[in-house]
């Protein structure tokens, strides 16, 4: 048999949750916003010419694009770096490169002391002048972009920069 | 009178009575120290929570100010180093005192029943230090900030499944930027506080609202006033010691303006988490280990603490509890000593920290002059000593020494002071030096002219006074109003020039290059930013070395450096800059 009381206890219990779950909604919208925006879509962008790199000796390029970061947008800035490797004559590819961030935990990776392969100055990550990884501490070797030659006789080096997930073994874009 | 408004004040909100419940409740006797360390630890918050106060009155939480801020705190304002320090020491003090805490209830046994709602509290209350300390180290948005969060929410990131989402979640996008400051100091500000004021309150009502005694056996007296000297005297001291910390290192260091760019910053975490960070290192290919497993099982051994002592006979629940505990504090103790002791024997570490120490001096140096209304990052991003130097190093040294510095094996003039009398004096006097012409021998031709020439040292003196008055012309002005010019036609070096040099040099005419002995670069505004950028972007133009073969010539940097790197870089071979301090600016140190 219900009575008055269970009614308004009913009543009560619905009116506050149902105000909870509404006024819940919106905010976590709001939190999760960052979750709904792309990434930006990039282009090939011209770093160098063949010529300019010697076999072996990497060296790094600034990208240097626009940025929109939330509301503000910045001039053309240097908004990450890669290395380029010139291969030795003959090799398939003439020119492999690298984003500079790690895929350990995303800090910027250097060359290393004795110039021979490239290191991490956060955890240590090693890698070779190949990309590959050298210790244990990156989950993957150093992530290769895509480059791109022009016909000249001392072609143009242009590189699609992008971002990859850190912390993986795989390598995933990261949107 | 003042007892009518208390019994007031009682009837309508029975606030005295609380207070007296609270100051009057049973305290062991035999416990004094071991309880003070308790107010010494809501004291180091207290403190927090009234210098935070006073820095958001200051700081601006946005990525293109907050840096500019928290210097003008550190360096300009009366008192703001003191007040930040105190800020930042005070958390270590919470951090420290959290944890001793923590291990003093361990040995008490006071995550047994009736208190376990006290051990909760208290683990609860130094999880919410450590949170703020990770959010509030973001804040400043300096090198050491900035780094710190990008390794910090990467780890996150590693979380299975969502790792990913919530990384993207704390930064507020996919890169760090506008929304990961906004968000951290949402959390620094606002949330971690009112849940620690909600902790102390729950604390508060455990006191005042107590049901039964601890221990019947134990004797007690009222905590005030002997037990609340003894918590005010070790509050003291812990406050003393915070000021002495913060007078003694002259508060805390402030790093260069966070740099997305920087490609060797070594990130470190606060000292806290060099455990943790040493333990990301160790477990190299299983950081999991480090960033869930190990802070996963701490955390839920506290918190599930109370229900397995409770489960066990007393003794071997103690003596789990002890063990848990030690070897908490001994791996913490150790892994800080040996990540400490690792930076301090890596030679790379030193390197790198000394840059970014000399960055971080000079951002302080340019700061006082103001910080440009476009944000932080052009402190440094438009010095030309920072900034050119660092565009050389990356993009020229390749091939041009720079004041003897090289990088491999050098392939042209080393620019040092390129564009000045210097630079001009120094070639005229030997144009085969390794510092001029004699890495390149395909530019022979100062070479060629020097074997015939017979200027005394005077007269070549009086010639690069002339060449270096070239870096002055006003763009505007054409080269033929330049040679009408009393100013030129007078000067000293006039004739000399135009006997000796226009043989080869055209002097803004390069059509007229066809007649000269020699191709050679135009040298009209030659060393001035326009002669000099433009050799920058484009070295094939007619007016420069258009005249050399493809595989002789300095390669075009038009794409790869923006307007400002270009400047920037002019200026720095110029030497043109704010001169850095001889000795170094009183800064903090970085430890």
């Amino acid at each position: 048999m219900p009575t008055r009381r269970g009614f308004y206890r009913f009543l009560s219990m619905l009116g506050g949750n149902t105000v909870a779950i509404a006024m819940a909604v919106p905010g976590v919208r709001f939190l999760l916003d960052p979750l709904t925006k792309k990434g930006q879509e990039r282009n090939l962008l011209s770093l160098a010419r063949l010529s300019q790199l010697q076999p072996g000796k990497p060296q790094a390029f600034s990208i240097i694009e626009e940025k929109q970061d939330a509301w503000v947008k910045y001039p053309k800035e240097p908004v990450g770096s890669v290395w380029l490797v010139r291969q030795p004559d003959g090799a398939k590819e003439k020119v492999l490169a690298f984003s500079a961030e790690c895929p350990h935990l995303s800090c910027s990776v250097t060359l290393s002391n004795d110039r021979q392969g490239f290191q991490c100055p956060c955890h240590g990550a090693m890698f070779g002048l190949d990309g590959a990884k050298k210790n244990a501490v990156s989950p993957r070797g150093m992530d290769g972009l895509e480059v791109d030659l022009s016909d000249d006789p001392d072609p143009v080096i242009s590189v699609r920069f992008a971002r990859f997930q850190p912390q993986s073994a795989e390598k995933k874009s990261l949107a | 009178m003042l007892n009518n408004i208390i019994a007031w004040l009682d009837d309508r909100t029975a606030l005295p009575t609380i207070t007296r419940r609270f100051l009057d409740r049973p305290v062991p006797v035999n416990k004094r120290w071991g309880h003070a360390l308790g107010f010494a630890l809501l004291t180091t918050l207290i403190v927090d929570l009234i210098t935070g106060l006073l820095l958001m009155t200051t700081y601006s939480p946005s990525s293109t100010m907050a840096w500019g801020s928290v210097y003008y705190i550190t360096y300009q304002m009366d008192a703001g180093w003191f007040v930040r320090g105190l800020h930042r020491y005070a958390s270590y003090g919470a951090v420290i005192l959290g944890g001793l805490y923590l291990f003093r209830l361990v040995l008490v046994g006071a995550y047994r029943a009736p208190k376990e709602m006290h051990w909760w509290l208290a683990s609860a209350v130094l999880l919410l230090i450590l949170v703020a300390g990770v959010s509030g180290n973001v804040l400043p948005w300096d090198q050491r900030g900035y780094w710190a969060a990008i390794v910090e929410t990467n780890m996150a990131g590693g979380t299975p499944i969502i790792g990913p989402m919530l990384k993207k979640v704390i930064l507020g996008g996919s890169q760090a930027g506008s929304q990961t400051l906004t968000r951290f100091y949402g959390l620094h500000v606002a949330l971690i506080p009112s849940l620690m004021l909600f902790c102390g309150w729950v604390f508060a009502m455990l006191f005042v609202f107590r049901r039964r005694a601890d221990d019947e056996t134990v004797l007690t007296e009222p905590y005030w006033p002997h037990q609340s000297c003894c918590d005010i005297a070790l509050a003291s001291l812990t406050v003393a010691l915070i000021c002495a910390l913060t007078v003694a290192t002259h508060g805390y260091s402030l790093d260069a303006p966070a740099d997305p760019s920087s490609d060797d910053y070594p990130a470190r975490p606060e000292w806290y988490f060099l455990p943790l960070n040493l333990l990301v290192h160790e477990m190299a290919g299983r950081e999991y280990i480090a960033t869930m497993v190990v802070p996963g099982v701490a955390t839920t051994g506290l918190f599930l603490l109370p229900l397995v002592a409770k489960l066990l006979p007393r003794k071997l629940g103690s003596a789990l509890a002890f063990l848990f505990i030690s070897t908490l504090a001994i791996a913490a103790l150790s892994l800080t000593g040996t990540a400490i002791y690792r930076d301090f024997e890596s030679t790379s570490y030193r390197i790198a920290r000394e840059k970014a120490d000399t960055a971080r001096d000079r951002a302080i140096q340019l700061a006082r002059d103001g910080i440009p209304p476009e944000g932080d990052s052009y402190v440094l991003s438009r010095d030309p000593l920072h900034h050119g130097g660092k565009m050389f190093e990356k993009k020229c040294l390749g091939c041009h020494p720079f004041g003897g510095q090289v990088q491999g094996e050098p392939s042209a003039p080393d620019l040092k002071d390129f564009g000045t009398r210097t630079w001009i004096r120094g070639l005229l006097e030997k144009p085969t030096s390794d510092a001029y012409f004699g890495k390149v021998p395909i530019l022979d031709g100062m070479k060629t002219w020097k074997e015939s020439s017979k200027l005394s040292p005077a007269e070549l003196d009086a010639i690069a006074d002339f060449v270096a008055t070239f870096a002055t012309i006003d763009p505007e002005v054409s080269p033929a109003d330049w040679y009408a010019a009393p100013t030129t036609k007078n000067h000293p070096g006039y004739t000399l020039f135009q006997k000796n040099c226009v043989d080869c040099h055209t002097m803004g005419d390069p059509s007229q290059a066809e007649k000269k002995t020699q191709p050679s670069p135009d040298l009209f505004g030659w060393g001035s930013p326009r002669w000099t950028s433009r050799m920058i972007k484009n070295p094939s133009r007619s007016t420069h070395y258009g005249h050399l073969e493809a595989d002789q010539k300095m390669p075009a940097f038009a794409d790869q450096l923006t307007e400002n790197d270009i400047s920037a870089l002019v200026r720095y071979i110029r030497g043109d800059y704010t001169p850095p301090p001889p000795p170094a600016p009183v800064a903090p140190t970085s430890k």
